[in-house]
């Protein structure tokens, strides 16, 4: 046990540091069940407690009686349980307990908040009201009052009445450790905690083997910023060096220069040779890193799916197929867009505005100062429009995604609507969204509408800022017509980049939070793997033994409470028990998909986790209730358990699992295509199939969950006559609600909340009028009925 | 012939004038049926929480076996009803939101500052889904630890709460 505490003493002493301590955010969600007490409560305590009486848990409430917040206090010493409850008055009722009258500590779950309740011999009184966001913290305490109540008792506990409360040290987390923010729903990272920086760095290291690449197509990419910028300076010397000066010698009634032309000629071909540059080197780039990208997007995506391959199936239990699926479709995608496209626009886009405003500057700075007036109000309204406009998307998104349910419900279950003559119902429905989304298409364009006008607008400003100015220096002398034109070319083309930096900021959050999903799949270490010197075990015998096994998928009720018993070689046994018994999460972890919380499994001796996870699944078969056929061919499925099988051994399985016939009737017999696109296969078929697909595999363990549950009495009995094949000298695990499939058991396991309620065979247990025979019963005259 | 059944026939509803309700020296709920029976502690349960919250109400016995259904706390004698409505309260908690301070975070994922009827409240959210938005500007909110939050009409909040509410729904 271990010691802690304080005495009454203490106490001050803790108030006080208390109140120096620096606050994290929220430190009231600290998971202590020793929290500093007030000093407000201090004087009481020191009339209540005794001598040398300790407290050994304090925990505050967030909730009060009357379902106001607040903070009232449970306080357990050695000898009594303190509830200090502030109803409204000054001083708050105060519930004096001793531990001694006190059985155990309860808990009532409510909507949105929960009660703590102490029962004594004579009743249950509530001693503690709290939020939902209390419930770990009361959870931890209350075990630890029990141990309190335990050692002042004079005699023997019956704890039999107490849940073994359980808290899993996997529980996926809402909240972030270090800084107490809530971590999305999608994700196991805080996003707060996970630098922007470092994020962006790991995602260039995807670059960096393709450096020979990417690192020229930038340089080209500088080069062509700059080879761009120089058509305008030909036209400005154009105008000041040939075009003005000839004016002028006409008008003056001079000749022209002779040389004039040959000038001209020079120029326009600069010109055309200075676009037929960048454009051949524009398409040279975008080869090259298109390239880059697609390799990163190759990278990326086999690294993620492998990955994602390996993980354990809580992985895959706490998060949706369609978001995982975009991890490795969209969000790879983005990435690349980012690392490809992205960062390179940054840098020519930065390069490009410093270049420009080199070339202003240097020619005329008053000029260029009057230039750059507009661009800050064009950055600002770029932002301001661009949040109205993320609105006006959003909710534009949601209502097409309305359409998008509407539609996912109604087709797949347009058997329903039209049995329930509801389509004028479901049309309704559909005209309301989609009228709604015409609402929505129309504000967003009221908006866009007005953008593109209010842009050109203050482009304008901009434009005849530079007449103005421009012009007056004309007028004296300081400023020439190439200049001018020089000037408004530049104008024009500052907009496009100012408007892309001023976009960088999201779209590097966007990049961030798509790097963060698809590392999150990367940095997830699967919960079970093989030890780096787990053993291989080629000849199972196949002796399964469970020693006080406990196992919870949620921490909050445990599906394993504690199973212990032992499976022979060659032995079958038949689980029995209703749903949430505790059957399937049996098998789960002989297959290891999952690993106890406690307790052991051992399979010939060894610790299953001691087991190479190849070595042990594949010398276990599993025939599920709905089974899973891949796209391929049936050959395929019924092979898919072991690579390189012979044409015969397919055959021969098909066979011994009564699918032969039925698959040679089949328009391509064993080359039929089955799956999503494939050709329909019923229930009994895929069974069957997949039986044969255990059967060629052949394990030393063979587990099969409700396999004849799903399919007609007549099927039923093939599948049987398959199964009695497949079973013969293997270890037996058998699921099944009809107790008729059971018959070739060796011994029954009755599950009951996760606990062993009888163990036996079907004899002892019919003899022991228990569960089983109850059942049995119940299901022989659900069978006379049928017969009737 | 037989005739099909009546499904109204199936609802056992408990006669309000022959019901007694209660608290027991434990503060638990105790409820007399029109038999005789006396049953403590009695849960009551919400068959529409949301939608009908104080019309058939569902009375468990410690057990969780059904009891007997109440169609409307309106028609039990008053004493009855005020020990009932009061149960009811404490059984589902969901404060009604009057004002919002402050909403912060992105994508969602949310960290709300409020004021209810019953005290001011700090809350988080994992994802715009914890959000539901219902007819006439009714919200519903559940917070990350499974707390849950009603705002009425949100359109008769102040200008303040709405904007930053909108950028949420």
């Amino acid at each position: 046990m271990r010691s802690r505490g304080f005495s009454r003493r203490d106490i001050h002493r803790m108030a006080r540091s208390a109140g120096s301590r620096t606050t994290t955010r929220r430190p009231d969600v600290e998971m202590t069940t020793l929290e500093a007490v007030p000093e407000t409560l201090q004087n009481q305590l020191e009339d209540l407690l005794e001598g040398e009486e300790e407290i050994k848990v304090a925990i505050s409430t967030d909730l009060r009686f009357d379902g106001t917040y607040g903070k009232d206090w449970v306080l357990a010493t050695d000898k009594r349980l303190l509830a200090f409850n502030q109803n409204g008055a000054p001083t708050p009722d105060i519930q004096n307990i001793a531990l001694e009258t006190i059985d155990r500590i309860e808990i009532r779950e409510l909507h949105g908040n929960n009660f703590m309740k102490v029962r004594t011999a004579e009743g249950a009184f509530e001693v503690a009201r709290y939020s939902k966001r209390f419930v770990p913290k009361f959870a931890e305490a209350a075990p630890e009052i029990e141990l309190l109540i335990d050692k002042v008792k004079p005699e023997e506990v019956d704890t039999s009445k107490r849940p073994r409360r359980y808290v899993d040290p996997r529980r996926k987390k809402v909240r972030c450790e270090s800084c107490g923010r809530p971590i999305p729903r999608w994700s196991d990272v805080c996003p707060n905690c996970v630098e922007k920086g470092k994020l962006i760095f790991r995602l260039l290291k995807y670059a960096i083997p393709f450096w020979k690449v990417s690192v020229p197509a930038l340089l080209i990419m500088l080069v062509i910023r700059l080879v761009d910028l120089y058509p305008p300076i030909l036209s400005k010397s154009l105008i000041d060096d040939i075009l003005v000066p000839a004016t002028m010698a006409i008008t003056g009634g001079q000749s022209v220069d002779p040389g004039a032309f040959g000038q001209l000629v020079m120029i326009v071909l600069m010109m055309v040779g200075a676009h037929v540059f960048t454009a051949v080197f524009s398409a040279v780039r975008g080869y090259m890193m298109t390239w880059v990208g697609q390799r990163i997007t190759l990278t990326l995506r086999n690294d993620a799916f492998r990955h994602m391959s390996i993980l354990s199936l809580d992985f895959y239990q706490q998060r949706d197929t369609g978001n995982l699926m975009s991890r490795i479709t969209q969000d790879v995608g983005r990435l690349r867009d980012f690392i490809a496209e992205g960062l390179q626009d940054i840098i020519g886009d930065s390069m490009a505005l410093v270049y420009m405003c080199i070339i202003m500057f240097v020619i005329n700075w008053q000029l260029a100062l009057w230039v750059l007036l507009p661009i800050p109000l064009i950055i600002l309204f770029s932002f301001y429009f661009g949040h109205k406009m993320h609105k006006v998307f959003h909710i534009l998104w949601k209502r097409y995604a309305g359409i998008s349910t509407i539609l996912a419900s109604t087709i797949p279950g347009i058997r329903v609507v039209k049995a329930f003559t509801r389509e004028k119902y479901e049309v309704d429905r559909f005209q309301e969204q989609t009228h709604m989304v015409f609402e929505g298409e129309m504000n967003a364009a009221k908006l866009w509408t007005l953008y593109q006008p209010i842009m050109t607008f203050m482009t304008y400003i901009g434009t005849v800022l530079i007449w103005f100015v421009g012009g007056n220096q004309i007028l004296n002398g300081d400023l020439t017509l190439g200049e001018i034109t020089l000037f408004m070319t530049y104008m024009t083309r500052f907009l496009q980049p100012v408007r892309t930096l001023a976009q960088m900021n999201r779209r590097f959050l966007r990049a961030a939070t798509s790097a963060e999903r698809v590392f999150e799949v990367l940095d997830t270490p699967p919960s079970v793997a093989s030890r780096g010197d787990a053993i291989e075990l080629p000849n199972m015998r196949g002796q399964v033994e469970f020693r006080d096994v406990f196992f919870s998928y949620d921490s909050e009720k445990n599906a394993l409470n504690g199973i212990s018993f032992t499976v022979n070689p060659g032995e079958m046994i038949g689980l029995v028990g209703h749903s949430g018994a505790g059957k399937s999460t049996l098998i789960n972890l002989v297959t290891r998909f999952y690993d106890p919380n406690d307790g052991e499994i051992l399979i010939d001796g060894h610790d299953s986790r001691d087991i190479a996870l190849s070595s042990l699944r594949g010398q276990i078969g599993v025939v599920l209730q709905d089974p899973f056929l891949f796209e391929g061919s049936v050959a395929d499925n019924i092979g898919y358990g072991k690579p390189g099988a012979t044409r015969q051994e397919i055959i021969a399985a098909a066979k011994a699992a009564n699918a032969h016939d039925f698959i040679v009737k089949f328009p391509d017999a064993y080359d039929t295509m089955v799956g999503e696109r494939g050709v329909r296969v019923s229930g009994g078929e895929r069974q069957r199939i997949s039986i044969a697909r255990a059967i060629l595999k052949n394990p030393r363990i063979l587990i099969l969950d409700e396999a004849t549950s799903s399919v007609d009495t007549e099927t039923e009995s093939r599948i049987q006559e398959a199964l009695g094949r497949l079973i013969q000298g293997r270890t037996v695990f058998a699921i099944a609600h009809r107790l008729s499939t059971l018959k070739h058991s060796n011994r029954l396991v009755v599950l009951k909340e996760g606990e062993i309620d009888e163990i036996g065979t079907h004899e002892e247990l019919i003899a022991k009028g228990g569960t089983y025979a109850n059942l049995c019963e119940k299901q022989t005259e659900l069978s006379k009925i049928r017969a009737w | 012939m037989e005739q099909p059944i009546q499904i109204e026939d199936e609802v056992q509803f408990l006669d309000p004038q022959r019901l007694k309700i209660n608290r027991n020296q434990f503060a638990e709920l105790e409820a007399e049926l029109p038999d005789g029976s006396v049953h403590a502690p009695v849960e009551p349960i919400r068959a529409f929480p949301l939608t009908q919250p104080n019309q058939y109400i569902t009375l468990l016995d410690a057990q969780k076996n059904e009891l007997g259904v109440i169609e409307d706390i309106k028609l039990l004698k008053k004493a009855d009803r005020s020990i009932l409505a009061e149960e009811l309260k404490k059984c589902y908690f969901m404060p009604k939101i009057t004002k919002i301070h402050n909403v912060a975070g992105q994508f969602g994922v949310t960290e709300w500052e409020a004021e209810t009827e019953v005290g001011s409240v700090s809350f988080d959210l994992r994802s715009r889904n914890d959000i539901t938005a219902l007819d006439g500007g009714r919200v519903l909110i559940r917070d990350i630890d499974g707390n849950r939050y009603e705002i009425v009409n949100y359109h008769r909040l102040d200008p303040k709460s709405v904007a930053l509410l909108e950028t949420q729904i």
